[in-house]
């Protein structure tokens, strides 16, 4: 008679019908239970971050956007602002005020997204498709106001590139109200529905001191009882004067992650609401295309997934001399480790989701 | 949400696709598609080829003028050369049918010319390039705009400033 041995090795991805992102695992499992995780990176290393010190600067706040299609507004945004930093500007209050509109939209589409594919992995295929349906009227913004699905175009140093009018704005008021509704529905099942509950409630757990071990940032470190937020903790654009509210959780697990992510996206149409309200008349950007002179900078902003940092050094080329960013993927996928910890097989996808991993912008 | 009523929602409402290739596909006023080109007005400064990040647009000098080309292909679409053109000669559409076939893969370009002319003033030939009117106080009438266009960059500069010179 022939024995299964009881522990053996699982590859989980690069690709892998649950892994929405090519990332490899190699599980080490004891029965059904994960007893080592190994995480293997850079499966989609395409050399962006080589590429930016080839192109000007006008052209690196294009590349940029196309790092991540998520996160997409973030990227130029960030560099944006390092870039602004070196020079010394201050973009004018309107386009503050875009920027935001612009980034909310964003994360708005990224969140819902994000609690779709929870649904997916759960098997819950009706609950995948409304969700994603509720996700198509932040996808026909970005299309009416930005004219394009994924990447906004919005942001140019200095400024913002697209303007508001009557007619797209009362296009997004008009959105706006028709998704407020359908996200509180939304929360309400998540809330109750007993297949997502099964399914996520103390499942990939991360305590708060294991968060801040990770440094982990973003929702996942708001569903740990970590209130980090950049927008709260270092303002820039036009937060500071917005009622922004940090939403913190405090179980660490699948559901929390998924809650914190709806709260951020009713948040995001709270603050698109007051950015509309207070919308001063004026330039959308510097009258002049800035040059930038050589110097060095820092910046970052909160991106859908978390924290994102940019580092920026210029010379006298056109061309920047050193492009850096560290997304918020990198810090969450650490914290894998501990929530996949005596996990069962069955979880992984669903906990692996729940860092909302952008694979493409941490390996660039 | 309770899924039946879900169900019912979905069932009076139909489908929420579009009907599309059956039927047209509603395209928003902003979208951002195929770009064109317009010689006329172009004033050949280059800063679309400059900015453009996919190497899309590409200047070459051609026996009776300046090309222009545009390769749909290569083109992301991001608008860069539309927003810092300081003309608006190259411009994005909302078309966005841009599918074909494999065979016709290089004719997805779009071409344009700003040919040469014989400088109205000293017969050089130089572009036709549309001119530089920003900044120019009082505005050019039309009929010294289509004078200042018949010259040559040399005749162009001595035009405007007899021009300012003149009390
Ligand atoms: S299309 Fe615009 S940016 Fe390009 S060369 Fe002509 S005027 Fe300059
Ligand atoms: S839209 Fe962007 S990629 Fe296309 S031609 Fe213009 S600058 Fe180049």
């Amino acid at each position: 008679m022939s024995t299964v041995p009881e522990t053996y090795t699982i590859p989980v991805g690069p690709l892998h019908v649950a892994l929405e992102e090519p990332m490899y695992f190699r599980i080490d499992v004891h029965g059904e239970t994960v007893t080592h995780v190994d995480i293997n990176a850079g499966h989609v290393h395409r050399g962006i971050e080589y590429l930016t010190t080839k192109r000007t600067m006008l052209q690196n706040v294009v590349l940029t956007e196309r790092i991540c299609s998520l996160c997409s507004n973030s990227h130029p945004e960030t560099f944006a602002m390092a870039a602004e930093q070196i020079a010394g500007i201050a973009i004018p209050e309107r386009a503050a005020m875009l920027r935001v509109v612009a980034a909310e939209v964003k994360r708005i589409a990224s969140n819902l997204f994000n609690v779709a594919l929870l649904a997916h992995l759960v098997g819950y295929e009706t609950l995948f498709m409304h969700v994603m349906q509720v996700r198509e009227i932040a996808q026909d913004i970005k299309e009416t106001v930005f004219g394009n699905r994924m990447d906004l175009g919005a942001i140019c140093i200095g400024g913002v590139r697209y303007d508001l009018d009557e007619e797209t704005t009362g296009f997004l008021v008009a959105a706006l109200d028709r998704l407020v509704p359908e996200i509180e529905a939304i929360v309400a099942t998540y809330r109750t529905n007993g297949s997502i509950l099964g399914r996520t409630r103390d499942v990939g757990v991360l305590t708060r001191e294991q968060g801040l071990a990770c440094g982990v940032v973003g929702p996942v470190a708001r569903a740990s009882g970590i209130a980090y937020d950049v927008r709260a903790v270092a303002p820039y654009a036009a937060y500071d004067r917005l009622p922004l509210e940090v939403h913190v959780l405090t179980d660490g697990d699948v559901w929390s992650r998924a809650m914190i992510r709806l709260a951020e996206a009713l948040t995001a149409i709270d603050l698109i609401r007051a950015c509309l309200r207070d919308l001063p008349d004026g330039p959308t950007r510097l009258a002049e295309t800035p040059d930038i002179p050589p110097g060095r900078a820092i910046a970052k902003s909160e991106a859908p997934r978390g924290e994102l940092i940019y580092y920026l050094k210029t010379n006298d080329n056109p061309q920047p001399e050193r492009v850096k960013w560290r997304v918020p993927t990198f810090m969450n996928w650490d914290a894998l480790r501990f929530m996949l910890a005596d996990a069962k097989i069955a979880d992984i996808a669903i906990i692996v989701n729940s860092i909302d991993p952008c694979v493409s912008c941490t390996e660039r | 949400m309770n899924v039946l009523s879900l169900l019912g929602r979905n069932l009076t409402q139909g489908p929420y696709t579009e009907p599309f290739p059956f039927g047209p596909a509603p395209t928003a006023k902003r979208f951002r598609g195929r770009v064109t080109f317009d010689a006329a007005t172009c004033e050949g400064c280059k800063i679309c080829e400059r900015v453009c990040p996919a190497g899309a647009i590409r200047f070459s000098k051609a026996k009776d003028g300046l090309a222009f080309a545009v390769w749909h292909n290569s083109c992301v679409f991001c608008g860069n050369c539309e927003f810092h053109c300081p003309t608006g000669s190259v411009h994005q559409t909302t078309d966005w049918h841009l599918a074909h076939e494999q065979a016709r893969k290089y004719a997805m370009v779009e071409f344009g010319l700003i040919p040469n002319q014989t400088c109205s003033e000293c017969g050089a030939t130089a572009l036709a390039t549309a001119p530089s009117l920003r900044g120019i106080a009082p505005p050019l009438s039309a009929e010294e705009a289509v004078t200042l266009k018949s010259l040559c960059p040399k005749c162009r500069a001595r035009f405007l400033k007899a021009r300012r010179a003149k009390p």
